[in-house]
């Protein structure tokens, strides 16, 4: 059965999210502190982080710095704050995703944790090649060379959404609604930022990207072998 | 800054110094022809003195040299007069030196008795009798003493300078009375007197340059300060509290220093309490929405759980679920809207630019709002350029102002159809929202955008609106630099249009769509 780790301070809304997710067929970690998510984190590694950015003991984006540095699990971001700087602050330190307090409905949630655990690329078998990296999807590995580049889940997800199809541009809106499952959502700040830490792990030099290119006013698209 | 005055009227210093110029022009004018005119009496009155002099001894020499020769011959007697005439003038020198006169007196009988006397009749360098004023000869005809008089004296050769007889009555012996003049040519004492004037003007400019400078110098030391003054003020007006006038004397200026900085620190004390105050009124606002976010997660979460199994319950309780739901609803809206109002106050709201296709935006705008597109039961209408509007704008916001201008003209409508149209210039986007509701009196415009404020308070809000739409809207247009207007008319509906720079940030320069749409046939709308 999934794990889902909720951390959140207020003790009605950890219990609320507990219910919900419950009901929706998952296990549940509640933590209230922000000091103590690693401890648990540890004895009882979830499949996903559902994470509140204000946090005693401990502030939610440094915890999100401490699990990235051990694990690739997705991390979700709760917030109540829904200015830029907070969720970009959360998004650079890792996150996969975030939603702002108050969310629509539960089942936005659910559906997030959802994409999130799910392969998302289920349909792709084998290898890919984008640029110069050799990418083995059912292994879940990306090489250069004979060097394994380690990627968070939604960082490969969104790599190999790039790599399947060599030739496509990929707006912002098409890449949010295929890595990350939104429908109708135009936060691109969310595409930026993790094609920015993407970049930052596979490109040789990521201010000239030879791996996910820019295409100007667009999107995004694959680089080509030999084109650098 | 100022209206555009006369350089006169903007200068207190150029006002200064010229009014005292003028002033000392007068003075320094009377006081130098005052000197001049006693500067010239005492000379001329000194040169008077001195030809007078100097006449008395050759007359007094010229008698007693024709008394010498008394009984004499005629030769002996002409040699006498010539020898007379020498030693009296400078005779063949320059003009310009005294010159002599002698004519005969013609008594009654003269011509007829004596007409056999020799006439030694004189005049050096060529001067003609007419020369001597009438008014001398009739003097000394009648009168034995020495007499004088200022007039003109001409030569032959045209030329004419000021000079002054002084006449007497000679007798040469055997030939009767003579008339005798010197004539002193006043060249020397006009030449003095030219000096003396232009002395004196030239002192009087002098006098009058220094007075300039001095006047210059003073007022300069008044007006600076005021000048200074001036523009600290319009720095403390441009918003700079911190600035104040340096005090460095205890005069007046000193006075006017150190009320104004008193002025200017008491105003920046209640500027800095008021910014605390609403600093400390927004931060509160703001946090009081932050904190409300998670309970009415909880909230939300919850209603959710409860709603979804409305259908199990007894159909009041599921009813009340629905309703929990949809104030949950509307509670976060107003949550999420009040926040943002409360941004906008604190002047913390960013915009973020990016490229965007306008059209696209509107058109799912529309369809996200519920309403089939174009569809022959539509309610909106939507018209647009065929080639893509791109434009640089923040989404979110202009997502958002659209929203706002929609839902807004659907919960006004009353049914009736919607148009939305939107048009392109080179330097702007417009589009405009009309509906054919109830509209508005035209006293109603004004307070549109007010937040919390409708049209009429006892009209059932059928959607919900939280009343801070619009005016969100305008503050979202007015961040790009663009402006939404209003329109509208007692039951002929209203009309929205945004108009929004192509590049957020640039200036709108007019209305691609006028708001009245009654209006729309006069106007020439460019399209590219």
């Amino acid at each position: 059965m999934t794990l889902v780790m909720v951390v959140d301070d207020d003790q009605d809304l950890a219990e609320m999210l507990g219910i919900v997710l419950t009901g929706a067929g998952i296990d549940v970690d509640l933590v209230s502190r922000g000091d103590e998510v690693m401890e648990v984190f540890r004895s009882n590694p979830p499949d996903l982080v559902l994470l509140d950015v204000m946090l005693p003991g401990l502030d939610g984006v440094e915890v999100c710095k401490l699990i990235r540095a051990e694990s690739m699990v997705p991390i979700v971001m709760l917030s109540a704050k829904g200015d830029t700087q907070d969720i970009v602050a959360g998004l650079e330190a890792g996150a996969d995703d975030y939603m702002v307090k108050p969310f629509k409905h539960p089942s936005e949630l659910i559906a997030r944790i959802r994409t999130r655990l799910r392969r998302t690329n289920a349909d792709v078998k084998g290898s890919l090649t984008i640029g110069d990296l050799a990418i083995d999807v059912s292994a879940h590995e990306v090489r250069r060379g004979a060097k394994l580049i380690a990627l968070t889940r939604l960082e490969f997800d969104l790599l190999v959404a790039l790599a399947k199809e060599p030739g496509r541009v990929f707006t912002r809106d098409s890449l949010l609604s295929e890595v990350w499952g939104y429908r109708h959502s135009t936060d691109t700040r969310l595409v930026n930022v993790h094609v920015q830490r993407l970049r930052s792990k596979v490109e040789h030099d990521p201010e000239n990207p030879t791996i996910v290119i820019t295409v100007r006013g667009v999107g995004y698209k694959a680089g080509v072998v030999g084109a650098s | 800054m100022w209206p555009q005055r006369s350089p006169l009227a903007q200068s207190l210093a150029t006002k200064v110094i010229l009014s005292t110029v003028l002033l000392s022009l007068g003075v320094v004018w009377l006081t130098g022809s005052a000197l001049y005119s006693q500067l010239s009496d005492g000379i001329k009155a000194v040169n008077l003195e001195s030809s007078l002099a100097d006449a008395r001894s050759v007359f007094y020499n010229a008698r007693y040299q024709f008394l010498l020769v008394e009984g004499a011959s005629p030769p002996q007697i002409q040699v006498q007069v010539t020898d007379v005439i020498t030693s009296s003038t400078s005779l063949g020198t320059t003009e310009g030196a005294r010159e002599i006169i002698l004519l005969k007196i013609f008594t009654k009988g003269d011509t007829a008795s004596n007409g056999q006397q020799p006439n030694y009749s004189f005049a050096s360098n060529g001067l003609l009798a007419t020369a001597i004023p009438e008014n001398l000869r009739s003097k000394i005809s009648k009168d034995f003493d020495l007499s004088h008089q200022y007039a003109p004296l001409t030569y032959r050769t045209g030329k004419t300078i000021d000079a002054l007889y002084v006449g007497q009555r000679v007798s040469i012996p055997g030939s009767g009375r003579y008339e005798m003049y010197l004539v002193f040519t006043l060249a020397n004492q006009g030449a003095t007197l030219d000096l003396v004037q232009n002395s004196l003007l030239l002192t009087g400019i002098v006098l009058l340059l220094l007075i300039a400078l001095i006047t210059w110098l003073v007022v300069r030391q008044v007006v600076k300060p005021v000048r200074d003054a001036a523009r600290v003020a319009s720095l403390f007006t441009q918003g700079d509290f911190t600035q104040r006038l340096r005090v460095e004397s205890n005069d007046e200026i000193a006075t006017l220093g150190n009320a104004f900085n008193e002025m200017a620190t008491s105003i920046q004390a209640q500027i800095s309490r008021l910014e605390n105050l609403s600093q400390v009124q927004q931060r509160f606002v703001s946090d009081v929405s932050h904190e409300l976010r998670t309970p009415l997660t909880t909230l939300r979460i919850a209603s959710d759980v409860i709603y979804g199994q409305r259908e199990s319950f007894d159909p009041v309780i599921a009813r009340s679920a629905e309703l929990l739901l949809a104030q949950i609803d509307r509670f976060e809206k107003l949550l999420q809207e009040l926040l943002e109002v409360s941004r906008f106050d604190a002047e913390v709201a960013v915009l973020e630019p990016t490229d965007f296709e306008f059209v696209a935006l509107v058109r799912r705008c529309v369809a996200d709002l519920g309403v089939v597109l174009d569809s022959p039961e539509s309610q909106i209408a939507v018209v647009a350029p065929k080639t893509p509007v791109h434009i640089r704008a923040d989404f979110r916001r202009v997502e958002r102002i659209m929203r706002n201008l929609i839902s807004n003209a659907l919960d006004h409508s009353d049914g009736k159809p919607i148009e939305i149209e939107c048009v392109e210039t080179r330097t702007e986007v417009a589009v405009s929202v009309r509906d054919h509701g109830e509209g508005m009196e035209e006293s109603s415009l004004t307070r549109v955008f007010d937040r919390f404020w409708r049209a009429d308070p006892s009209r059932a809000r059928t959607r919900g609106g939280t009343g801070l739409g619009l005016s969100i809207a305008l503050e979202d247009a007015r961040l790009h630099n663009g402006e939404l207007d209003a329109w509208g008319a007692p039951s002929e509906g209203a009309n929205f249009v945004l108009t929004l720079p192509r590049i957020a940030g640039n200036d709108i320069s007019g209305r691609p769509l006028p708001v009245n749409p009654h209006k729309r046939s006069e106007v020439q709308v460019e399209t590219i």
